[in-house]
């Protein structure tokens, strides 16, 4: 399976502009990005719809990490895959240029939260995305047992188009 | 030096983004056929070509790369259009699908940008909100020829490039229920319609300039929604003046939450490669029955 991962210029940049805002206390912001999904022969498209940040008051003081959620914000996050029957990832950025990856602390605090999603809306796939001010790298939770992919493709759909291949 | 060393204006990476696209072209008519031959002079290098219909004698005033020896053997539109494209585009990865554009929507969902040359506004719309649900940009061009009674007819046609989130057919009031309405009180009654192969030009040619600006960043900030009104009277293409007030506006009838496949679940999906696409195809000849019937009925072949 390969699997493409498409968003409109539009949401990218506000996604990316809201991520840079300054937090009181906490070192980097994060959010959810909503998106549907289709299929099509042997691949799978994860079409994004709608950006959620995390709020103020959901951030945790912790100085181990950039940001660290409120079981609140993940609650708040399963509840929209729940009712709008969406496939939800979690959203963060690194800055600087080129396809960047996932730090150590991420791999650890993904695999502890996004099985949580699939757990209740086990009809998408979820996953995290973590975004450069260029490019983006993800990885997709299909089910609670499978291995987890990493996101083949990702296009930014604007004038012009933004394709580039993270794994 | 390779032979696209003349546009090398459109950007350093230009003939890779291109090799790279792939592009899916509904309707391999009258507009659709010059589109076909424009992006493979261009270097497009995917092309998911849907047309369920073969050549008809009809066809021959405007159907680019179609002859009279295709119309003897009654050659689908789509093959005439992978011929024409692999005459430049050797290696293409063309599917050529002789369909209904609604029976291979798994092709269609993979492309870059869908052209929609088509008939009738109630196929249009259907064309568009499949684009709008998979995030892909939309270029819809289109011909009429209008009777003035003594004053002769009127050429007019439009190109409408239509980008997730902007303003779409709707919006710019080139689809509307009344339209819809009345397309489906005349269905199987309107006959075939004038159809001239310069107007389908300049739409074909607009619009392969649109799909240019979408896929390579050959000038600054092009719009992101483009509404034109062709007069092949006047011989004139003009943005239509819903063009520049919508411009910043979002589209209220495709909101983001519709993207996807409806009740998707993936736990009830197979996921299986396609067949690769078809290799360059071989000149068949025409079988000798065939030529003798042309023959016998004064066919030149």
């Amino acid at each position: 399976m390969n699997i493409r991962f498409k968003i409109a210029s539009a949401l990218l940049t506000n996604i990316r502009i809201d991520l840079r805002r300054p937090h009181d206390f906490a070192h980097e912001r994060v959010g959810f990005i909503a998106a549907g999904l289709a299929a099509a022969h042997d691949e799978l498209l994860i079409l994004a719809r709608e950006y959620r940040p995390v709020q103020d008051d959901e951030y945790l003081r912790d100085p181990s990490v950039g940001a660290m959620m409120s079981a609140e914000a993940i609650r708040r996050a399963r509840q929209w895959a729940i009712d709008d029957r969406v496939a939800v990832f979690h959203v963060h950025t690194h800055g600087g240029r080129g396809v960047p990856g996932f730090s150590g602390v991420d791999i650890r605090e993904n695999a502890k939260f996004v099985p949580n999603f699939v757990s209740v809306a086990p009809q998408c796939v979820h996953g995290a995305i973590v975004l450069s001010d260029s490019a983006a790298f993800g990885q997709v939770w299909l089910d609670r047992k499978s291995s987890q992919p990493f996101i083949a493709t990702f296009s930014e759909i604007g004038m012009p188009i933004r394709t580039w291949r993270a794994a | 030096m390779s032979r696209l060393d003349r546009q090398s204006f459109l950007g350093p990476n230009s003939d890779a983004i291109l090799n790279a696209a792939t592009i899916g072209l509904v309707g391999l008519g009258g507009g659709g056929s010059h589109v076909g031959q424009q992006t493979a002079h261009m270097g497009i290098g995917g092309f998911v070509n849907v047309d369920p219909d073969v050549i008809e004698d009809t066809n021959t005033n405007r159907l680019i790369g179609g002859t009279l020896a295709d119309v003897a053997v009654s050659l689908p539109k789509v093959t005439i259009a992978e011929r024409l494209i692999r005459g430049l585009q050797p290696n293409a990865r063309i599917f050529s699908i002789r369909a209904d554009w609604r029976d291979v929507v798994d092709d269609l969902k993979l492309c870059d940008v869908i052209v929609g040359a088509v008939d009738g506004f109630k196929e249009r719309e259907q064309l568009e909100r499949f684009a709008r649900r998979h995030l892909i940009p939309y270029l819809d061009i289109g011909m009429d020829v209008h009777d003035l009674g003594k004053k002769g007819c009127l050429v007019s046609g439009q190109v409408i490039m239509s980008m997730p989130g902007a303003p779409c057919m709707r919006c710019c009031g080139f689809i509307t229920d009344e339209r819809l309405e009345q397309e489906a009180k005349l269905y199987g009654a309107a006959g075939s319609r004038p159809q001239v192969v310069w107007s389908n030009g300049v739409l074909a040619s607009t619009a392969v300039g649109l799909l240019t600006q979408i896929l390579t960043s050959w000038y600054q900030d092009p719009p992101s929604f483009v509404f034109l009104d062709y007069d092949g009277n006047k011989g004139t293409l003009t943005r239509n003046p819903r063009m520049e007030l919508l411009q910043n506006c979002a589209c209220p009838h495709h909101p983001p939450d519709e993207t996807g496949d409806p009740l998707f679940d993936i736990r009830a999906r197979s996921f299986r490669p396609r067949a690769a696409a078809a290799a360059p195809a071989v000149e068949r000849p025409v079988p000798w029955w065939r030529r003798a019937w042309n023959r016998l009925t004064g066919q030149n072949v």
